[in-house]
Order: structure tokens, then C-alpha cells, then sequence
């Protein structure tokens, strides 16, 4: 499992855990108002298990587990050979897609109930900004990882 | 494939069949159970995303990936204990959930909305299970 996978699915474990734990605080505010804030925690948690937890593990698996790309084929080549990291594309790209993907989930899901609470303008900057950084990490995986979606043909 | 795994994934296969029926359902007009059915589509979410698609997710990932080598853990894929602590937990809360929470929404009853807020406990109880279960095995293999 490369290095670039474990994180993300390590990073989707955390986010997973966080996510539940806020779902079960909403459940107890319902139970026993604590804080009328917290309903803004909603989408956060939304994010969290949805973005965080499902399609941040989906990447670091699809990154590690699809066929590889074809590299190194020449015409007539029965046989490819493994050229490691390489052939799973550009790693650099992945980091970058992960990185854009994280920062995304995190602006959406921090500076919306952070505007709520204290009405501060840059909060809803922040927030406004996530869903192109969500939407630059979409189009950057699907670029990255559509070649290797292909038939996969054995020896 | 081990009894654990298939243990997750076929709850899974019938969370997903279930959370369909109840959306099928939802989309019935004039259906006596009405009320009822709407105030199951949080429940209907939850039985989605988390028994579906998290469970499955689950299954498959305690199944495939990289085992623990004998001298760091005599079982390879980590204790059945836990795993069966995940398995309860996160089933009974989201069971008690789909049960209970429509009535909670309906009537409003303290009591109603104290054991939907325990289910969400067990939920997060088996997740973070899991999270401890599977995280020693996010590794390279070694051949």
C-alpha cells in the first residue's frame, strides 16, 4: 500500500470518527438541548462522513488498486513490466488533489457554523471558497485516474 | 473470505435493500403509514450511508487488507473480540435508531429521544472500533 494511500485512508478514518461522534452529539442536543449552535455542526458532519470519510477513502483505494497505466509498452510486447509508483501516474498530482480535497472539507465544514457564530465576513469567504477546491480535486482525480480505468490484460 | 467480513457485507446487502424499500415506499402517495414513513428519511439516510455503504466498506477492508505478520499479532486480522464489539454496536444503534426515531420525531417523549441518542453513542462506539481494529493494518506489505 504506497505511502500516498495510507494517509488518505488513515486521514478518512479520522475524518469518519470525528463525523460519527458529532452525529451522535446532534442526536444528545436533541435529547438534551445543550446549545442551539450546535445545529450548525449539521452540515459539518454531513461533510465529514460524506466528502471525509467515503471519498477520501474511494481515492487512496482507486489510487492504489486500479490497473496501472500502460507504460513502457512497446508493439507486439506480450507482457508489461511493473515500473512501481510510476505507473500509477503522477504521485506529486495525487499529494496535490489530496491536499486540495482536505483543505476543501475542512474550509466547508469549519468556516460555515465559524460565520454562523461570530458573523465574521472572512469566515464566509473561507467557506465560499471550498466547494472549487472540492471541485479541483474532482476534476484532478478523474484526469489522474481515468487512463487506468481499462481492461486489465493478464499474461 | 472470512465469517466476519461476510458477516459485513451481507448486513450490508440488507441495509441497502431495506433503505430502498423505504424510499420506494416514501414515494407511494396516501399510504396509511404516511407519517411514519417521512419521519423515517433521516433513519433512511443513516441506514444508506452508514449500514450500506460504511459497512460494506468495512467488510471489504477487514478482509483485504495487509494482514498483521505473526510477531505482531498472533491474530491476522486483529482481535475477533473487537471485531465483534464493531459489528453489535454499530448494528443495535442503527437499529434502535431506525426503531425509535420516528416516534421520537412524532411524539416528542424525553424517554423516546434518550435511546435515539444513545444509538447514535453505540454508532460512534463500533466506528471508532473499527478505526482501532483496522488501523495497524494501513501498512506496506512485506513480502
Amino acid at each position: 500500500m504506497p505511502t500516498t494511500t495510507r494517509v488518505s485512508v488513515k486521514a478518512s478514518f479520522v475524518y469518519f470518527v470525528l463525523g460519527s461522534a458529532l452525529g451522535a452529539l446532534l442526536l444528545v442536543n436533541r435529547w438534551i438541548p445543550m446549545w442551539d449552535g450546535l445545529f450548525d455542526l449539521r452540515d459539518t458532519h454531513v461533510v465529514f462522513v460524506v466528502d471525509g470519510w467515503v471519498t477520501q477513502l474511494i481515492l487512496g483505494v482507486g489510487w492504489w488498486l486500479l490497473p496501472p497505466l500502460q507504460i513502457g509498452l512497446k508493439p507486439g510486447d506480450s507482457s508489461w513490466k511493473r515500473r512501481g509508483q510510476t505507473q500509477r501516474g503522477s504521485e506529486p498530482l495525487f499529494w496535490a488533489i489530496i491536499g486540495l480535497l482536505n483543505a476543501g472539507i475542512l474550509l466547508r465544514s469549519l468556516c460555515a457554523p465559524l460565520f454562523e457564530w461570530t458573523d465574521v465576513r472572512l469566515f464566509d469567504v473561507l467557506a465560499g471558497i471550498a466547494p472549487f477546491l472540492l471541485l479541483a480535486a474532482a476534476v484532478g482525480f478523474v484526469v489522474i485516474m481515468w487512463g487506468r480505468v481499462r481492461e486489465l490484460k493478464r499474461r | 473470505m472470512p465469517r466476519l467480513a461476510r458477516i459485513f457485507v451481507k448486513a450490508s446487502f440488507v441495509y441497502f435493500v431495506a433503505a430502498l424499500l423505504l424510499a420506494a415506499l416514501m414515494a407511494l402517495d396516501g399510504l396509511a403509514a404516511g407519517q411514519w414513513l417521512r419521519s423515517t428519511y433521516l433513519s433512511q439516510v443513516h441506514l444508506l450511508v452508514v449500514g450500506w455503504i460504511s459497512q460494506l466498506i468495512a467488510g471489504i477492508a477487514y478482509w483485504m487488507f495487509p494482514r498483521f505478520l505473526k510477531e505482531q499479532n498472533p491474530q491476522p486480522r486483529g482481535s475477533d473480540r473487537l471485531a465483534w464489539l464493531v459489528i453489535l454496536s454499530l448494528n443495535v444503534g442503527l437499529l434502535l435508531r431506525f426503531a425509535l426515531e420516528p416516534f421520537a420525531l412524532m411524539t416528542g417523549r424525553p424517554w423516546l429521544k434518550a435511546l435515539v441518542a444513545l444509538s447514535g453513542v453505540l454508532q460512534v462506539v463500533g466506528i471508532a472500533g473499527f478505526g482501532v481494529l483496522i488501523w495497524g493494518r494501513v501498512r506496506t506489505m512485506e513480502i
